[in-house]
């Protein structure tokens, strides 16, 4: 299954629904993460399967939903793609291969030189401070296998904002294999990060993730969770 | 006017207003606890000042009016640890609702026989329309402009 998480997309939603369509015949769920704009209309238009959420609850918040609603279809594998159009569906065969071979756990579409320099310098602070040995921490093209999803979607997983340290990070101390492997990714069809665009979100967003690596987040391995609250 | 009515005075107005709150249901449960009995140290306080004066000598402190003071701040400092815990923890809850309110709407999405028609959405009545065709051509200039 290959999930979305969608907030004000509605330029570019349709287009990448569209494009994983013609690629895959799983179905599309886009999480529409409270969108202001016509986000919903266009995915449900496009074809997609839309769960809407009530409240904003930031790209993880989304994806996460989107697991859940994965999970209990009793699907093998997720994907998640950004709704931007940075990525490209065809890269979705290589970045499931290894996973069909058990040689990981999760898979994530790494193309860490897409970025700025500062960017960078963060991702670089980001892995001294965790230890996490991986090239890109915030890529949001992923693979995950059914163990993943399993204890992505437990509760303790839902108060992190953002998909990458935090999620990494339980995934290391739940002993889950993570693997990257090298994508390219296009252009945003329109706007910008949303994340490294302005100084005061950069601050907020390096403070928070800080405060995630000491807390001890996604510990007591292998404890079962209930998907049902 | 001697300082002994002057605390009983703000001693009875806040354990009053306290009180009269907590008649009025507006704190619950474990909340409700902790108010009544700030209420009763307040009163107590208010009523017998010079009860810092004895605590102070029994704990060695030299000047009694600091451990009001010190004992006031630690208390407020520990509720406002629980209260953010608390918020963390309903935060987490919240979340979790919304998350769950929308895969069951999806369910029922899913049931109805004409999808999306309990779509809440201003919008929702173009879904009944069928597409039109060149839709899914997103590159069109007029939307291509949307601010991120």
């Amino acid at each position: 299954m290959i999930i979305i998480p969608a907030r004000n997309e509605g330029a570019a939603i349709a287009q990448v629904i569209a494009e994983a369509r013609r690629h895959f015949t799983t179905p599309v769920v886009v999480i529409d993460d409270a969108s202001e704009d016509d986000t919903l209309v266009q995915a449900v238009r496009a074809g997609a399967t839309v769960l809407r959420l009530p409240l904003h609850l930031g790209a993880w918040g989304a994806m996460q939903t989107g697991m859940r609603y994965a999970y209990r279809q009793g699907w093998e594998l997720v994907v998640t793609l950004d709704a931007d159009g940075q990525h490209d569906p065809a890269d979705i065969a290589p970045l499931i291969a290894p996973l069909r071979e058990g040689a990981a756990d999760v898979v994530i579409g790494a193309c860490p030189l897409r970025v700025s320099k500062a960017r960078r310098l963060a991702w670089h602070y980001f892995r001294t401070l965790s230890g996490i040995a991986l090239e890109d921490l915030t890529s949001g093209f992923r693979a995950y296998n059914r163990q993943a999803m399993e204890r992505l979607i437990c509760p303790d997983a839902t108060l992190l904002d953002y998909q990458d340290v935090g999620v990494l990070l339980i995934l290391r101390r739940q002993g889950l294999r993570v693997l990257e492997i090298p994508v390219t990714m296009r252009d945003r069809y329109d706007g910008k990060s949303r994340i490294f665009n302005s100084w005061w979100t950069v601050g907020h967003y390096m403070l928070k993730t800080s405060m995630l690596c000491l807390a001890g987040i996604g510990g007591q391995r292998g404890r079962a969770c209930s998907d049902q609250d | 006017m001697t300082y002994h009515l002057t605390s009983l005075f703000i001693g009875l107005v806040m354990a009053g207003s306290i009180l009269w709150l907590l008649r009025r249901a507006h704190l619950h449960g474990a909340h409700a606890l902790w108010w009544i009995t700030l209420a009763i140290a307040i009163i107590l306080l208010g009523s017998w000042p010079r009860l810092t004066d004895l605590v102070a000598r029994y704990l060695g402190v030299s000047y009694p009016p600091i451990i009001a003071v010190l004992i006031a701040f630690a208390l407020v400092l520990v509720k406002m640890l629980t209260m953010d815990l608390e918020r963390s923890r309903l935060e987490q809850r919240l979340r979790r609702l919304a998350q769950r309110l929308a895969l069951l709407e999806a369910r029922l999405d899913a049931l109805t026989p004409a999808a999306y028609s309990s779509l809440d959405h201003p919008q929702a009545n173009i879904l009944t329309e069928p597409p039109r065709d060149g839709l899914l051509s997103s590159r069109d200039p007029s939307r291509g402009e949307r601010p991120a």
